[in-house]
């Protein structure tokens, strides 16, 4: 939920409440001013008919005015001063109104009364229904502006916070060398950018630290590689060799097979990274890939594997060498992973290029698999940066890799145009 | 005839002699720039196995001394940045091959033989061995005045052989040199073993006597039979 959604729903909630308590208040209190001013008047009404009957000692006729109505009965008892809101059928209509009653004791020197003085509520509750109608339209309008209010103010009071946060998530530390941040007049969000500027700085700094060391290193351990290689070539030149030293000196020489192709593709993507192949150019990819599958072929022939093809044209504009690198990949990656008597299917089109392959082994975990190093299964020859490779060229050519998975059949599929979002 | 390695590291360097020392070859060595130098104007090399990274100067550097002069001299650059641009300069100024850190011996001595084979025949290039006689320009095998037909693989692994007589080649190198440098393949390699009984069959049949000897599962020599 946004902050200010979640931030209106509280406030039109609180908002709500207090203005429904302070109309319930406001309704009683009105009411009962009113009321009281009705009261008033009733003993107005009081004061003036015992002044009468004390000077005259006699009743004043009854009478009746629009919404007043006042009458005798003669008692025996004294009678309690009483005021009272109660129902009365009014005599035209035959409707029930409310009245506000005011009963009291009146003597004269013959005859004990009880005088009923009434005056009707109606008006007062006419003047209550629209004050009450005016304030709540008032509270609507009130809570309707606070909320427009509020939205357009806390969007363009949060702006700084939005660009900060887009800012950050278009932040890569291998490439991006500060973050476009604007300064506020805000100091909480002068803060934050502050801090994020800091950590980003520092991010950058420790990747390309990192970079630089991961470079070099591969730069060192490429000439002691090429010593140990070219002794090992020199060793099996020897005649008096045994079977069992030959075996050992095979095993070393895989060994050192394996690292120097791992070296290998780790200088191949720090340089992808330093942006050394930016040379690009027209491949025909039909043709360099009718190329490779003819090598490859005899590559796999002892695995037994059968090759379905489906090559349309495809011109695609890449560095030549991260192509021949991600075919090469590619295709390694369909025979490497697969089993005895299982297939690979290659289909080209115009847009995209998809391999797949049977293969034994699980689903690739989608967020990992680019990853350097990444092995779903240990034991099998592979060093881990074959996928990153893929991974790192199609980036380099602006192209899309997509990877999918069912039932034993894994498939990767290379989009040269990237979907427009 | 001599060669002469310009190499910093010494260890590699030395390899590279005791490889390519031979009855044919004289090999001598220098481990800085000043020192190629003084060697390569006071002398003639058949081939000069070259690193661009020296420690004072570059190996880029030597070659322009070196075309300056005007020597003969085929210039093999080994280096280990395998850079596109690298091997582009190097190549345009005059460099007659370039071989990337780390490479087995066996590719740097088919190279070593191919630039100083192109120097001696002046570009006539018919390759003999024994009864064996490979047209370089038609890439074509003759064998006791028979014409043998070979896949292009074969023929590549016969000259490479050829290249390397006398020596045990390993299967790794092999296979490098078959296939290049970026295939991912696994500890196997079973598939040269195809190409070479092919090739061996072929050779057979063509009346020229069994050269190649499998050394151990190693690897194999390719040389006159004892």
């Amino acid at each position: 939920m946004k902050l200010f959604a979640r931030y209106n729903r509280i406030n039109l909630v609180a908002n709500i409440v207090i203005f429904l308590v302070a109309s319930v208040a406001f309704y009683f209190s009105i009411r009962y001013v009113l009321i009281h001013q009705i009261d008033e008047d009733l003993q107005i009404e009081e004061d003036e008919i015992t002044a009468f009957v004390h000077e005259h000692n006699h009743l004043p006729e009854s009478f009746s005015v629009s919404d007043q109505v006042i009458y005798f009965t003669p008692v025996s008892q004294p009678v309690q001063r009483t005021f009272s809101t109660v129902e009365m059928m009014e005599k035209e209509d035959r409707k029930k109104e409310a009245y506000r009653r005011l009963v009291f004791g009146i003597n004269t020197t013959a005859q004990n009364y009880e005088a009923v003085v009434s005056k009707s509520l109606e008006g007062t509750d006419g003047l209550l229904r629209s004050i009450l109608r005016v304030s709540i339209i008032t509270i609507l309008v009130i809570l309707l502006v606070a909320a427009v209010l509020n939205r357009i103010l806390l969007k363009r009071l949060w702006q700084p916070f939005y660009a900060s946060l887009k800012a950050v998530q278009n932040f890569r530390p291998s490439r991006t060398d500060s973050l476009p941040l604007s300064s506020t007049n805000i100091d909480e969000f002068n803060a934050m950018n502050e801090t994020l500027t800091a950590i980003t700085k520092r991010s950058r700094l420790e990747y390309l630290s990192l970079k630089t060391f991961s470079e070099n290193a591969s730069h060192e351990i490429q000439t002691p590689i090429a010593i140990v290689r070219s002794k090992l070539d020199l060793l099996i030149q020897d005649e008096a060799l045994t079977e069992s030293q030959s075996k050992t000196l095979q095993s070393a020489y895989n060994a050192v097979e394996k690292l120097s192709r791992l070296n290998g593709s780790l200088l191949l993507l720090a340089k992808i990274e330093n942006k050394q192949f930016e040379e690009m150019q027209r491949i025909d990819l039909k043709e360099k890939l009718r190329e490779k599958l003819e090598d490859f072929q005899e590559l796999w022939q002892g695995k037994n594997i059968t090759v379905e093809t489906d090559l349309g044209s495809a011109v695609v504009n890449m560095n030549v060498e991260l192509g021949d690198i991600l075919l090469n990949n590619l295709l390694s990656n369909a025979a490497n992973h697969n089993y005895n008597g299982g297939s690979i299917w290659i289909a080209l089109s115009n847009d995209c290029l998809c391999i797949g392959n049977t293969s034994n082994e699980a689903k690739l975990d989608e967020e990992e698999m680019f990853q350097r190093f990444y092995k779903p299964s240990t034991g099998n020859a592979s060093n881990g940066l074959g996928l990153s490779l893929i991974q790192q060229i199609a980036e380099a050519s602006g192209f899309h890799v997509r990877y999918r998975f069912q039932e034993q059949h894994h498939e990767f599929e290379i989009r040269f145009h990237p979907p427009t979002k | 005839m001599k060669i002469l390695v310009v190499e910093d590291e010494k260890e590699l360097s030395q390899s590279i002699c005791d490889y390519l020392a031979s009855e044919q070859f004289m090999c001598e060595q220098a481990f800085d720039y000043r020192t190629a130098l003084e060697k390569i104007s006071l002398y003639d090399y058949a081939c000069v196995i070259l690193d661009i990274t020296l420690p004072d100067g570059s190996g880029l550097d030597l070659l322009k001394d070196l075309k300056k002069e005007d020597k003969l001299d085929g210039v093999i650059i080994v280096s280990a940045k395998n850079a596109v641009d690298d091997k582009v300069i190097g190549l345009k100024a005059g460099a007659d091959d370039y071989l990337t850190k780390p490479f087995h011996l066996m590719e740097l001595g088919a190279r070593v033989d191919a630039i100083i084979r192109r120097k001696a025949f002046d570009g006539k290039n018919i390759l003999r061995f024994d009864a064996l006689q490979l047209d370089l320009n038609q890439k074509e095998l003759t064998v006791k005045d028979k014409k043998i037909e070979l896949t292009k693989k074969e023929y590549e692994l016969l000259l490479y052989f050829i290249s390397n007589k006398n020596k045990v080649i390993a299967k790794n190198a092999i296979a490098v040199h078959l296939w290049g440098d970026n295939f991912d393949i696994a500890d196997n390699y079973d598939f040269i073993y195809t190409h070479i009984k092919n090739l061996r069959k072929k050779l057979l049949q063509g009346g020229a006597a069994d050269y190649i000897k499998s050394v151990y599962g190693m690897g194999y020599k390719f040389s006159l039979p004892a």
